[in-house]
């Protein structure tokens, strides 16, 4: 009996698969419907849902924690729990998606956003703010805006927000005898701070790390540059000549030896707290705002006695470079219990008791109250107190917004990395490379 | 083991002689024709009846669990098809553009085809030395099979990955080796020139799983037939040529032709070491590893399964291949 | 250290032609060779181990194998760090293997007899069809499988890590029973069967305890494959009460924050211990037991 209906069940589940791949294109995923019941998030806060991040043991804790706050608060309400370190986490979110069972709510960042919006697998979060289900007025709107996608409609809720800061070992600097920078230093002045600095290094240490490759750093210089990173369908919409620019400028720095090689580069661990400045090998990179603790922890072992600190980004005719990279939860359109998912998200982001349990672990809390509670609270540490300040003060010049097109993760990245590692390498020159950068980004990006 | 001893009973009915000549002296079908026909009809109906009743569970598998994946994935090699949305159906255009239009696709063929070439004898050879040099009397023996087979039990722990930058970084342990000579080298896993080099080391260092199936071969070869060539006048060299090599051809031809195989889908060691990215500049850029980026990170898995197909045709010619040349090399106990 | 075996002196004193050296100094000279290739093979794992007993911000100082000081403390914060739980996750991934192992056994042992002795109408093509499956990257499988257990509500259980075992998914362990029981000379069931054994009986009385190498070795692999296994438990358990090793000690990492990397090393040792403990086990009984009670 039980084998039978084993076998009914997959026979026809194959035969479901092989269905439902013939019938491709007839419209049976043509995206969310707005008016679906519930779509604007009002409803019986009950049920189950799915909820799934990125993250390590620390996150898992605390997001745990928060969530029983959130089932204590709700009776009758249970969540399956799913989270994987970020690159596995979103190979299990495709694979899910593909299956049409993406948990309920989904974190994800500007980064990806629009790979998933383009495909119509997230539900616009505006009915359910314009409902009240979900809070905004304690969230700054450039904040807010980073939650958007390329139809300009909310898709994720930003929590946390990180920003990529300049790390500094001020100790290194010091012996160095260049100091700490001034602020409001532009792009010019950090060159000749990093050149001079590079004279008085301890032999097998450079003055930075080499930031050709990192696309964090050039969006930084796009933005104090004012150059535009994309156009509105979706493709680069900075010139060839503004690339090797940036390119030209590191590899002037890396050939004076002001920079590591291009083997140590490709050899660097990829996490920032086993980074090369955490390891007190480098004296400067561009560095995760949130990593600041994490990295100060290592550098701790590492090398006793130095100490780090991190600085805004160089900024530039068009003002500070520096842009948000929050992360926040999405709703996915096969959800079928939307008003838990949207209180869920409402009480991750707003509540203040559950910000204080998460403790801005994935970029500082977004919230202004939740913010200023942790900044005040006396058991917050030194490093992460400093991490939310340096937020603080970006998000008060009123950052730029900037919306990742489809594809920006996996091609613009990885593109951009390995374009400049054939011109580190000596095996293109900068226009060559940017020749073929270009080719690669635009034939994916906005896809 | 407790049916043992009725093996052993059955096996003490074996000429010993019979099992050292390899020749194909005695073709079944021959000694099948002394039966009576009808008794034959009778037996060979039976034995498939018997035949099919033992493969019940792997039919079952391989129609429900195996082959609908299988097609499925073939389907969609004709869709561009992105996972989130529904596939659409483009023809041949992925197996074009591979071909045409995609020079990554081509680098990481390259990479590949170095790789097999260089790592399969390789490790075919190092797993054959150390299961006969395992296979000997001494002490410690458990313990040195043990710890020989230790590299390969971790897996692809996420623990290698951080070794393995420990051995082959710019200060790791193989520079320092080479430093005590005077030699001066930088990374190894940074250094596109090299860092396949790495990946073929690292494949040699877990190269356990071959060894022990060698060494499951050479276990099975039974002592009076090294021990008769002995009383022949056969030296070592000559016993493992005459002996040793004819009996373990099944297993030679397994272990080749799985570890050609597994070479060609080789992704675990290049994921590890590169972070996922093939890395630096494409280097260690495999087939499966190209394959999966364009399946799961860029959203193209109609493009990455006219890959796997690909790769499938160009396995099963290779194993069509080699299985025919088998005939002319391999020493099936059952031929006798 | 004398280690000759009785068997090699009365072989050589039969051919006295051959250099007669010192067994002594052989044997260490043998020795000490196999040593010192096993420590340069062996150094990351050695550091590994030594990495796990260093305070947690030293680990990657340097090649050496001592740090400031000797800890436990990473085995006593990994063992069960927050909602992470060891204890449970070595149940789970025992669970799992066990059941995997047991399945792939019956499955691929009974799959192999058939298609080592047994002559049946397409039998190539099945057999073609075998190593077909082999063929294909599984990353292109991985989606349409998720999609179907995901269908038949397998997600979050054992079911779709374990029930394929039972179906002889693993073409890899049949084609290597195959070869393994073809070099088995036939005379052995023939007679068996002249004696009146049916099919069953010459698989279970004379084939399975003659492929015993074979046994050994597909527990061995079916051993490691589960109890490394990652993707499959990425994708099919998501609550963490459920988790294998493999899930808790990727949890340690974390790519955008903080990795624990004195716990991982302190817990990667530890569930290597099982795996080396059943191959010693294994080892002695099949590679060991075979060379006595089978072809001799």
């Amino acid at each position: 009996m039980k084998l039978q209906r084993a076998t009914f069940l997959a026979g026809a589940t194959a035969a479901a698969l092989l269905l439902s791949a013939c019938g491709g294109g007839t419209g049976a995923n043509s995206g969310p419907a707005a008016d679906v019941p519930g779509a604007d998030g009002k409803g019986e806060v009950k049920g189950d849902i799915a909820a799934a991040w990125w993250g390590g043991t620390s996150r898992i804790e605390l997001t745990n924690k928060v969530i029983d706050m959130f089932i204590a608060e709700n009776p009758g309400v249970t969540v399956d729990r799913q989270s994987a370190d970020f690159a596995k986490y979103f190979d299990k979110l495709n694979v899910q998606a593909a299956s049409k069972d993406l948990p309920c709510v989904v974190q994800l960042q500007g980064r990806q956003i629009n790979d998933y919006t383009k495909r119509n697998v997230l539900l616009p979060l505006d009915p359910m703010v314009e409902s009240g289900a979900i809070d905004i007025a304690d969230i700054p709107k450039a904040v807010v805006d980073a939650g958007r996608g390329t139809d300009g409609k909310l898709y994720f809720l930003p929590y946390g927000a990180a920003y990529d800061a300049v790390g500094v070992n001020t100790t290194l600097a010091e012996q160095a005898g260049v100091g700490t920078l001034s602020e409001g230093y532009d792009w010019p002045e950090f060159i000749s701070y990093l050149s001079k600095a590079q004279e008085k290094m301890p032999d097998g240490v450079n003055a930075s790390n080499n930031g050709g490759g990192r696309p964090n750093y050039f969006i930084g210089w796009t933005q104090a540059n004012g150059k535009k990173l994309f156009n509105d369908e979706g493709k680069l919409g900075f010139e060839k000549s503004d690339l090797t620019e940036y390119w030209k400028m590191w590899e002037d720095l890396r050939q004076k030896g002001v920079t590591v090689t291009p083997q140590q580069s490709s050899e660097e661990p990829t996490a920032p707290d086993q980074s090369y400045l955490a390891h007190g090998q480098v004296m400067s990179d561009t560095l995760p705002g949130n990593a600041f603790t994490p990295a100060s922890k290592t550098l701790s072992g590492a090398a006793p006695g130095q100490a780090l600190t991190t600085l805004p980004y160089p900024s530039g005719p068009s003002g500070s470079g520096n842009a948000l990279y929050p992360s926040g939860f999405a709703v996915s359109a096969n959800c079928q219990n939307i008003p838990t998912a949207a209180a869920f998200i409402n009480y991750f982001t707003n509540d203040l008791e559950a910000g204080k349990t998460f403790a801005s672990d994935n970029g500082a809390a977004t919230n202004t109250k939740v913010l200023d509670a942790q900044i005040a609270d006396p058991s917050m540490s030194a490093t992460k107190k400093h991490e939310l300040e340096t937020y603080k003060k970006i998000v008060s010049e009123d950052p730029p917004t900037i919306v990742f097109p489809a594809g920006y993760q996996s091609v613009f990245e990885n593109s951009f990395k390995r374009a400049y590692e054939e011109v580190a390498f000596g095996r293109m020159s900068v226009d060559q490379a940017a020749d073929k950068f270009f080719d690669e980004a635009n034939a994916k990006l906005g896809q | 083991m407790s049916d043992a001893p009725a093996a052993k009973e059955l096996t003490e009915t074996v000429r010993p002689e019979s099992l050292g000549t390899i020749t194909d002296d005695g073709p079944r079908s021959a000694r099948q024709t002394r039966r009576p026909k009808s008794r034959i009809m009778k037996s060979k109906t039976r034995e498939a009846i018997a035949a099919y009743v033992f493969l019940i569970p792997w039919i079952l598998g391989m129609i429900l669990l195996t082959l609908g994946p299988m097609l499925y994935s073939l389907y969609l090699s004709f869709t561009q098809y992105d996972l989130l949305s529904d596939p659409r159906w483009v023809g041949l255009q992925n197996y074009t553009r591979m071909f045409t239009a995609d020079p990554r696709y081509l680098k990481s063929v390259a990479v590949t085809l170095v790789y097999v070439a260089i790592s399969v004898p390789l490790l075919l050879i190092v797993s054959m030395l150390l299961a006969l040099l395992l296979n000997r009397n001494m002490k410690f023996l458990t313990g040195y099979r043990a710890l020989f087979y230790l590299p390969s039990l971790m897996g692809a722990s996420v623990a290698i990955a951080a070794l393995w930058r420990l051995v082959f970084g710019a200060q790791g342990l193989v520079n320092q080796a080479l430093a005590i000579f005077g030699i001066e080298h930088g990374s190894w896993v940074g250094n596109p020139d090299d860092a396949l080099t790495t990946i073929i080391t690292l494949t040699l260092w877990v190269f356990g799983s071959t060894m022990i199936i060698f060494l499951a071969g050479l276990r099975q070869i039974p002592k009076e037939l090294h021990e008769a060539a002995t009383m022949d006048g056969a030296g070592a060299i000559r016993r493992f040529i005459s002996v040793t090599i004819p009996l373990m051809t099944p297993l030679i031809f397994f272990n080749t032709l799985m570890g050609t195989i597994h070479a060609f889908q080789s992704f675990t060691g290049a994921y590890v070491v590169s972070g996922g990215t093939g890395g630096p500049a494409d280097s260690t850029l495999f087939y499966t590893l190209y394959l999966y980026q364009r399946g799961f990170a860029q959203l193209d898995m109609g493009y990455a399964s006219a890959m796997a197909w690909v790769l499938l045709a160009v396995l099963a010619a290779f194993s069509a291949f080699f299985f025919w040349t088998a005939r002319f090399w391999v020493h099936y106990g059952d031929e006798r | 250290m004398t280690t000759t075996t009785p068997t090699r002196p009365a072989a050589r004193t039969i051919y006295p032609t051959k250099k007669v050296t010192n067994p002594v100094l052989t044997a260490v000279i043998r020795h000490a060779l196999i040593i010192c290739f096993l420590v340069i093979m062996l150094y990351p794992v050695i550091w590994m181990v030594a990495a796990s007993f260093k305070p947690e911000n030293e680990i990657f100082n340097g090649l050496g194998l001592f740090a400031s000081r000797f800890t436990l403390e990473n085995y006593a914060s990994g063992w069960s760090a927050g909602s992470l739980n060891f204890s449970r996750y070595f149940m789970n991934s025992f669970l799992v293997t066990v059941l995997s192992i047991a399945g792939n056994l019956v499955a691929c042992s009974i799959t192999a007899y058939a298609f080592a002795r047994l002559e049946f109408p397409f039998k190539k093509f099945l057999f073609a069809l075998l190593l077909g499956t082999m063929l294909l990257p599984s990353q292109v499988t991985m989606v349409p499988q998720y999609i179907l257990f995901n269908q038949l509500e397998w997600i979050n259980t054992y079911l779709p890590l374990v029930v394929p075992h039972w179906f002889g998914v693993d073409a890899f362990f049949i084609f290597l029973m195959v070869q393994f029981i073809r070099t088995l000379p036939r005379e052995l069931d023939e007679s068996a069967r002249i004696d009146g054994c049916g099919h069953f009986r010459i698989f279970s009385r004379i084939i399975l305890p003659l492929a015993m190498p074979a046994i050994g070795t597909t527990a061995m692999f079916t051993f490691i494959n589960t109890w490394n296994d990652f993707l499959g438990p990425l994708l099919y358990l998501n609550r963490t009460e459920l988790w294998t090793v493999p899930l808790g000690l990727s949890a340690f990492l974390d790519a955008t924050s903080e990795s624990a990397f004195g716990p991982l090393f302190a817990m990667s040792v530890l569930s290597l211990a099982p795996i080396v403990g059943f191959f010693i086990v294994s080892q002695r009984l099949l590679l060991e037991g075979v060379a006595t009670t089978g072809l001799k």
